[in-house]
């Protein structure tokens, strides 16, 4: 008797670890398209698909408010009536992203809209090189100087337009991350478009694995970071560009001169606690190029870590980064 | 005598159940199997390896169709009305951060396991 309750204990105890190795693994994931691309948030526990639907809904709310192109957004009616009292969602964004224009000396700008509209890389225009002149008229609404804020309205300027395309998908994935975190979620993966959003580590402890897009194909890596509760977002030219008379022009405008940021790199992945921050900075640091960037860096190394590729096809990795990169390639790190 | 001969049949049992998980959980995650996707709901879940003939699935959305060739081993979209046509010329689906998508029509074909390692892909062309 006494040996079949040791026999049933045992029974038991082997059903509660298998159990709970089951309810580890049990993965709830959505995947759906907002903001102009396709996102997948991944999820582990119990608490996840409402969790998720949740988090979707905020970043459809977001897109409805953010979009440069959707008629009853925000934006949109902003760049029409160049004045307007906003929710405190867009001061939000458009406050950091002022400071995040000082910051970069403004290798980051909102104001890009009207250079965008020239090189046509919205959907429904023609991709074109624009005239020298419309270039140079486009420029004279570009610069943070040209925004505005008093209390929650913004004001700007007559031919200045605003484009929060280089920070909202960063800014969206740090407020569906709360969501999840909110309704009890600490284990999930979310990609918005290839912003990448971890949220916790996996459920058995692991740092999850974020592959960096091998810019010269597609569909390979050129390395792998190992990262928990961070945000990795990367820019590169090889996301959009079109091809013109032989010369490939990229949808990285650099604001100083109106044309595509030439500035020796490929590719830049931030990896930050802020998704908004990583998500311009993706931006801003391809547009100063690297050596430029390494000077930022060792002004702002608690901020974020980095990983380059220049034209050449070199790796060059930020020391704070050093430990969590993985390559078959070998790579050069930037020291503070 | 007794009870150490107990333990030690629980302690095969348990053995034997965490080997049957472990087997279990290998087979029922092959990396072959395929999703496709449209508008963020399943339409169709394949296991490539077991495909025999080959066949296309066409699927229609605001741009038109996209046509899809399913083989033995392998997936593409062999065309689309979409005006970029970039699921088109992604080719063969290879890896699983790699999906082939096609944001005009809101069509995703991608493995439903992770067959390179990576839990998700940064820069990746939505």
């Amino acid at each position: 008797m006494k040996l079949l309750r040791k026999a049933c204990i045992l029974v038991m105890t082997a059903a509660v670890i298998f159990s709970s190795g089951c309810s580890l693994e049990s993965k709830y994931d959505c995947e759906f398209f907002a903001m102009d691309t396709v996102m997948t948030i991944n999820t582990y526990g119990s608490k996840s698909e409402s969790a998720v639907k949740a988090a979707q809904n905020e970043i459809n709310r977001l897109d409805k408010l953010l979009s440069v192109q959707k008629e009853n957004s925000e934006i949109f009616k902003l760049n029409q009536s160049k004045k307007m009292t906003v929710s405190e969602d867009t001061l939000t964004l458009i406050t950091r992203s002022k400071e995040i224009y000082t910051l970069t000396d403004g290798a980051f700008d909102i104001s890009c809209e009207p250079l965008i509209r020239e090189w046509g890389f919205y959907s429904g225009l023609e991709n074109k090189v624009p005239s020298q002149k419309a270039i140079e008229t486009a420029l004279e609404g570009v610069g943070a100087e040209h925004i505005k804020i008093e209390n929650s309205t913004v004001t700007l300027d007559d031919n200045t337009s605003l484009d929060l395309g280089g920070i909202a998908k960063g800014y969206a994935s740090h407020k569906a991350a709360e969501i999840l975190k909110d309704n009890g979620v600490t284990s999930a993966l979310m990609s918005l478009g290839g912003n990448v959003r971890a949220v916790g580590s996996k459920p058995d402890g692991e740092s999850w694995s974020v592959a960096i897009t091998d810019p010269d194909d597609n569909s390979k890596s050129i390395g792998t970071l190992k990262i928990s509760d961070k945000a990795v977002v990367t820019s590169g030219g090889y996301q959009r560009y079109f091809e013109e008379n032989g010369q490939i022009y990229h949808h990285i405008i650099d604001t100083k001169t109106g044309y595509p940021a030439d500035s020796g790199l490929k590719s830049v992945t931030i990896v930050s606690d802020d998704d908004a921050l990583a998500d311009a900075l993706s931006t801003a640091l391809f547009v100063m190029g690297l050596e430029k960037s390494e000077e930022f860096y060792s002004e702002n190394s608690s901020l974020f870590g980095a990983v380059f590729i220049t034209d050449k096809g070199e790796i060059y990795v930020t020391d704070n980064l050093k430990d969590s990169f993985m390559s078959e390639q070998g790579f050069e790190v930037i020291s503070v | 005598m007794t009870n150490r001969i107990w333990i030690v049949v629980f302690s095969v049992v348990a053995l034997l159940c965490l080997g049957i998980w472990l087997f279990i959980s290998n087979v029922s995650s092959p990396s072959k199997v395929v999703g496709i996707y449209k508008d963020g709901s399943l339409v169709e879940k394949i296991d490539l390896n077991s495909v025999t003939d080959e066949r296309e699935i066409t699927l229609s959305g605001d741009f038109g169709d996209n046509v899809i060739l399913v083989s033995n081993g392998r997936i593409e979209m062999k065309s689309a009305d979409c005006p970029d046509k970039i699921c088109v010329e992604h080719g063969e689906l290879k890896s699983s951060s790699s999906p082939i998508v096609c944001l005009p029509n809101k069509v995703v074909i991608k493995f439903e396991n992770s067959t390179d390692g990576a839990d998700a892909k940064a820069g990746a062309v939505g």
